[in-house]
């Protein structure tokens, strides 16, 4: 739908110069926030969502001291990327071509509105770290 | 993805995926990143509080701590792992492995997969889960 907007009324070699150069990206970083989905975030989730809240987790493990010396940092820094930046990425692939499949809203704009949207999380995700780290 | 095929073809209305289990499956899978982008706002939320001081990260596993926030979080566990199940199956059919001119039999590169989700884990253990 994008495409047909892109295209100019009286240029008859518009259809054939319509190639979306841009769509290597989205599915790189689709999938490789995929792996990062599958393989670390069970884990991020198991021992950060479910068992420190739970309190089964030693108790100087998270603590706040902990936690920051452990997050800002360099590792942390690759932590963020790994863990929020490429699975959000990954989700709004999904969440726009999941629109399109149950035909919510046009792909030109939900693409530019999820992508949009996981560049800004990302790029304020990873200033909080360096905001952390200069702190 | 082409994008335009609803030119060529009539429009499928908003059930379409309900109404044979493969596209159920399909979608259920597509939605996995419902619960998950609710995890990652979650731990966003909590740097900001690491970020603001000791307080407000007592107060953001307080949170974490609450019942709907939990029930939602193990749902993202779960959907993590169904993502996971789903994807590792790919791996082999986009990018097949050949060690010394044969083939690596598909389930082993899943179960390869599953050993690295498990490593992970011990590395969380290891890094938190010691008293």
């Amino acid at each position: 739908m994008s495409k047909q907007a892109m295209s100019k009324p009286g240029s008859p070699q518009a259809a054939s110069h319509q190639q979306a150069f841009d769509e290597p990206l989205w599915w790189g970083l689709f999938s490789a926030g995929g792996v990062c989905f599958a393989v670390l975030l069970p884990a991020v989730i198991l021992f950060i969502g479910v068992l420190l809240p739970l309190g089964l987790l030693p108790a100087d493990a998270l603590s706040y001291e902990r936690a920051t010396a452990l997050l800002f940092s360099v590792p942390g820094f690759l932590f963020v990327g790994a863990v929020v930046c490429l699975p959000l990425f990954h989700a709004a692939h999904r969440l726009r071509h999941g629109l399109f499949d149950i035909s919510v809203g046009r792909d030109g704009f939900n693409k530019k509105l999820m992508y949009g949207a996981a560049a800004l999380l990302s790029m304020l995700a990873l200033g909080l770290v360096v905001a952390g780290m200069l702190s | 993805m082409n994008k335009t095929s609803s030119q060529r073809l009539p429009p499928l209305k908003r059930n379409w995926w309900l109404k044979h289990r493969f596209f159920k499956l399909y979608m259920l899978r597509e939605a996995t990143v419902l619960p998950l982008v609710f995890f990652l706002l979650c731990l966003m939320a909590g740097m900001v509080a690491l970020v603001q001081g000791a307080d407000s990260w007592q107060g953001w596993v307080g949170f974490m701590g609450s019942p709907v926030v939990l029930a939602l979080n193990l749902l993202a566990l779960a959907a993590s792992l169904y993502h996971a199940a789903t994807f590792f199956v790919l791996f082999p059919r986009v990018m097949p492995l050949r060690i010394a001119g044969r083939s690596l039999p598909d389930n082993m590169i899943v179960a390869g997969q599953w050993a690295g989700v498990v490593v992970v884990a011990l590395l969380f253990f290891w890094l938190l889960g010691r008293a």
